[in-house]
């Protein structure tokens, strides 16, 4: 087993651990703490897939901006920022779509090919011109998409509205 | 061909001007300045329907002839090998031939005598339009009928008929006896018309299945003329066609009022005297023995049927003659009498002679309608139907007496007013079958006694209200005869009445009365036999009259002592036998125990059923409302839960159901 | 240049689903939902870089730049998340799912 694969183990088992975390604590302050964990490994594990930029976006976007504007919707709606949540029970129902779910999506691995595969490195530069050139219309897109929700989200929260 | 003949193309214009009429009354009548005037439309336009009718008939004496037309298509079906080998029309059309000929005279010269009449009978009554509107229908469904030239036609007009009966006989509607008694015909004719509905389908899906034979038409219910009645077709057909002959006699005995569908017609007095007078001479009675008339030449009856035809119509005759006999009310002697002589009509129809049968019929429709319409100027004069209430009327109401007394011998049956000779050929036709079916013995010699009973009680009518001293309250003001209006169709139905019966004697009548098949209907040839019996029923007609004039003539008044036997046989005749009683107790017991059982099965198992379901629903629905819990968690697992059930069919279940059916 | 086994990627991203799509399907918290739905979308995007180092060339391209995309949106749905939860938030005073069942009606 070779030392990436430990790391990936490692991080794949924080990830998950931490995602979890996130959602089973009862302190809403603590679940912003592990979610922001949870944003930091996923990063680690991009840096591990050679997918530099990525890891960069994944810190900046989510650990980042995602993470403060979580924080600050708590802020926000709560009176004491450290409250207790209330019940969270965990329900059979949604526990068992969640089981069958991942069991599916584990057994469709057999359809894909077994081999471990070289993970191809890709260079920011080459990233950035893919994205300009070939992919421009998406970014475009992108925008439009952001100019739109930011018009909604500045729409729904303005004064006086009744 | 006749000069006249062309004329029949237009026969449907009579019915056609009856509708006219009808329209134009029923409509227009309540704006007119006086309301008579509707009548005199009415008159009008009947006026009219006469003249065509009366020139059809001369037509068809002149030369007799079949005539048939069919005005509209309503529907036709292709032939289709094994149901319908010969296709089905329903058509529309008209039918002249020598006995709708026969009946139009009938019907349009009574009809329009009617209408006259009721100007002058008529005239203080309220709702006069809705009167003559009525008429007008009820005349215009009987020639509509009568000139029907296939069953299904000829069955809507028989409704028809039905529904204006029951208008008319419902008349004065405020009065609780006169709607009961227009129910209780509408009713009891009902059971015949279901009777009749069944008898249709039947001769129907014997003959559409069995192919072109016989009165049939190739076409399934077009009367055809100069086919041989009844040639049996198929194999096996013979019940059926029993029972589909039986069914017919069921229709024709509810609305000509054979027993034991009798009792409506007694009570159908209680319409205005006019319309009994149409009812019982011209229009709806006239249809059930028209009915078997045109069955019996067109479709033929069994040998069943016709013992069965002669048994009904040889009872009915002595019958109703034998309640006629006690009755004090003028209109219902009347009445009894009208059920008797259909009786007759019936039984020489059974016997084979339906001409004969239709012959009575036409002279009948005469002196019913002139005894109708006298009796109705006598209440119209005194305002009672009460015969021990008049008497001594013969001084004030000199027409009228002798109109009455023409109309009496003339239903006794005394030469040589018009009953006779119909009866008689009647009664010489049944006796010239009784050696060939002596099961028709006993109905011959009730009929028989019946000519007695005739003439004894409407004698006993005429003695009580026209003769001997007045036992009127002097209080009240005299009596006098009606206006012109009721005078004149005294006078001419009066004429008739002598007159009718000697038509035979006419040249050309007689082709009236050939049948499709150019038999004469008239009974053979008089010879000794017939001759003594003639002699024999005239007799016996005479001492009837003999008998009422001892007993009631002169202002006696004849009183059963309390102590005789034959108390209890009066007040069983007065009770009408019952019938009524029995019809109500079986309408009430047997019907509503029917009804009941049908009440349990509609509430427990038909709406137990229907409410189970509803339940189960509720119940179901109950449940599945639970999942609307408004939280979007829960709809969020239900899209999760329906994205996997996708996952699961397209990855498990659909390579499965393909390996099974593709079998690789 | 690295191999690494995709038993183990899947499972990952497998297991990331799971827990997002149990924390959206248990969480009456909106703020916690929302968390839920970036926990999947990660999942997602982590699919998409994996698989694209994975088939390597221009296929890597393409994949990784739709993670990068993926990620924008990812972020554009936060921010309106949370407008949602704030406008909420003023209107009932509540941020429980299990409180607002308006749906129902």
């Amino acid at each position: 087993m070779s030392l990436e694969e430990l790391a990936f183990l490692a991080l794949a088992a924080v990830a998950l651990g931490t995602a979890a975390a996130a959602l089973l604590v009862r302190e809403l302050v603590h679940t912003i703490l592990w979610i922001a964990l949870f944003f930091v490994d996923l990063s680690a594990i991009y840096f591990l897939l050679d997918a530099p930029f990525l890891g960069v976006l994944q810190l900046g976007v989510y650990a980042g901006a995602v993470t403060v504007l979580l924080l600050f919707g708590i802020m926000v709606t709560r009176k004491r920022i450290f409250s207790r949540d209330a019940a969270t029970g965990i329900g059979a129902v949604p526990l068992a779509l969640a089981v069958v779910t991942f069991i599916f999506l584990v057994a469709s691995v057999g359809e894909l090919p077994q081999a471990p595969t070289p993970v191809a490195s890709i260079a920011p530069q080459y990233l950035s011109e893919a994205l300009f050139g070939t992919f421009g219309p998406w970014l475009l897109l992108l925008g439009l998409v952001m100019l739109v929700a930011v018009s909604g989200a500045i729409y729904l929260v303005r004064e006086g509205r009744e | 061909m006749g000069a006249l003949n062309g004329l029949f193309g237009y026969a449907f214009l009579v019915p056609l001007l009856m509708v006219a009429s009808f329209a134009i009354v029923g409509l227009a009548g309540g704006r007119l300045k006086r309301l008579e005037w509707g009548g005199w439309v009415a008159v009008a336009f009947s006026g009219a329907a006469m003249v065509v009718g009366v020139l059809i008939s001369v037509g068809e004496m002149l030369s007799p002839s079949s005539y048939t037309n069919v005005q509209y298509t309503w529907l036709h079906l292709p032939p289709a090998p094994g149901t319908f080998p010969n296709g089905f029309e329903l058509v529309v059309g008209t039918l002249v031939d020598p006995i709708s000929a026969l009946l139009l005279l009938v019907v349009t010269v009574v009809g329009f005598l009617v209408m006259l009449y009721s100007i002058g009978y008529m005239h203080h009554d309220r709702g006069l339009p809705r009167y003559y509107a009525e008429l007008s229908l009820f005349l215009a469904a009987m020639t509509g009928l009568v000139l029907a030239n296939n069953l299904l036609e000829f069955f809507v007009f028989w409704e028809l008929v039905g529904v204006c009966s029951y208008f008319l006989i419902g008349f004065y509607y405020e009065k609780p006896s006169a709607a009961s008694a227009a129910k209780e015909a509408f009713l009891v004719t009902r059971v015949g018309d279901v009777m009749f509905l069944l008898g249709i389908f039947l001769y129907f899906s014997t003959y559409a299945q069995a192919g072109p034979a016989g009165g049939w038409a190739a076409n399934g219910f077009v009367f055809v003329h100069g086919a041989q009645p009844f040639v049996p077709v198929g194999t096996g057909n013979g019940t059926t066609l029993t029972i589909a002959g039986i069914l017919i006699l069921g229709g024709a005995a509810g609305k000509s009022a054979q027993f034991p569908l009798h009792v409506w017609l007694p009570d159908a007095m209680e319409g205005p005297t006019t319309v009994s007078a149409l009812i019982h001479a011209a229009t709806m009675v006239a249809a059930g023995v028209y009915l078997l008339a045109v069955t019996s030449l067109f479709l033929g009856f069994t040998a069943t049927d016709s013992l069965v035809i002669v048994a009904i119509g040889g009872f009915t005759a002595f019958f109703a003659a034998t309640m006629a006999v006690v009755h004090p009310d003028i209109k219902r002697v009347i009445a009894y009498s009208t059920i008797s002589q259909l009786g007759y009509m019936v039984l020489a129809i059974g016997a084979g002679f339906a001409m004969v049968g239709l012959y009575h019929l036409f002279t009948h429709a005469f002196f019913k309608a002139l005894l109708f319409l006298a009796a109705g100027s006598v209440i119209h004069a005194v305002g009672t139907q009460n015969l021990f209430q008049m008497g001594g009327l013969k001084k004030r109401m000199r027409l009228t007496a002798a109109a009455f007394a023409i109309g009496g011998l003339a239903l006794a049956g005394i030469p040589p007013f018009a009953g006779f000779w119909s009866k008689d050929d009647i009664l010489a036709a049944v006796f010239s079958q009784l050696g060939s079916h002596p099961a028709y013995w006993p109905f011959f010699l009730l009929a028989f006694a019946g000519v007695f009973l005739t003439a004894y009680y409407i004698f006993r009518a005429w003695f009580l209200a026209f003769s001997g001293p007045t036992t009127r309250d002097p209080t009240l003001p005299e009596a006098h005869e009606g206006p012109w209006v009721m005078q004149v169709p005294l006078v001419v139905l009066s004429g008739f009445a002598v007159v009718a019966g000697l038509f035979v004697f006419l040249p050309g009548f007689p082709g009236l009365l050939l049948n499709g098949a150019g038999v004469a209907g008239i009974p053979p040839h008089y010879g000794t036999t017939e001759l003594l019996l003639s002699g024999a029923s005239v007799g016996l007609a005479a001492a009837g009259i003999g008998l009422a004039w001892f007993l009631w003539g002169n202002g006696r008044v004849f009183v059963l002592p309390e102590s005789s036997p034959a108390q209890p046989v009066c007040r069983l005749l007065l009770a009408r036998y019952h019938f009524k009683e029995a019809y109500d107790w079986v309408g009430l017991r047997a019907v509503y125990t029917v009804a009941r059982a049908a009440d349990f099965v509609d509430q427990y198992v038909i709406d137990g059923t229907v409410h189970g379901f509803e339940r189960a629903f509720a119940a179901i629905s109950d449940r599945l409302r639970r999942i609307q819990s408004g939280i979007v968690s829960d709809y969020a697992a239900y899209v999760v839960a329906g994205l996997l059930l996708v996952f699961v069919l397209l990855l498990l279940v659909a390579p499965w159901i393909v390996a099974r059916l593709g079998g690789s | 240049m690295t191999s690494l086994p995709i038993v183990g990627f899947v499972a990952l991203s497998a297991g990331l689903l799971a827990i997002g799509l149990f924390g959206v399907l248990t969480r009456r918290n909106l703020i916690l939902i929302l968390i839920s739905v970036e926990i999947a979308m990660n999942a997602a995007i982590l699919n998409f870089v994996y698989f694209a180092g994975f088939l390597g060339g221009a296929p890597a391209l393409r994949g990784q730049s739709i993670a990068v995309v993926l990620v924008g949106f990812a972020a554009t749905e936060v921010a309106v998340g949370l407008a949602i939860v704030l406008a909420l938030h003023r209107v009932r005073g509540t941020i429980n799912v299990a409180e607002t069942s308006e749906l129902r009606e």
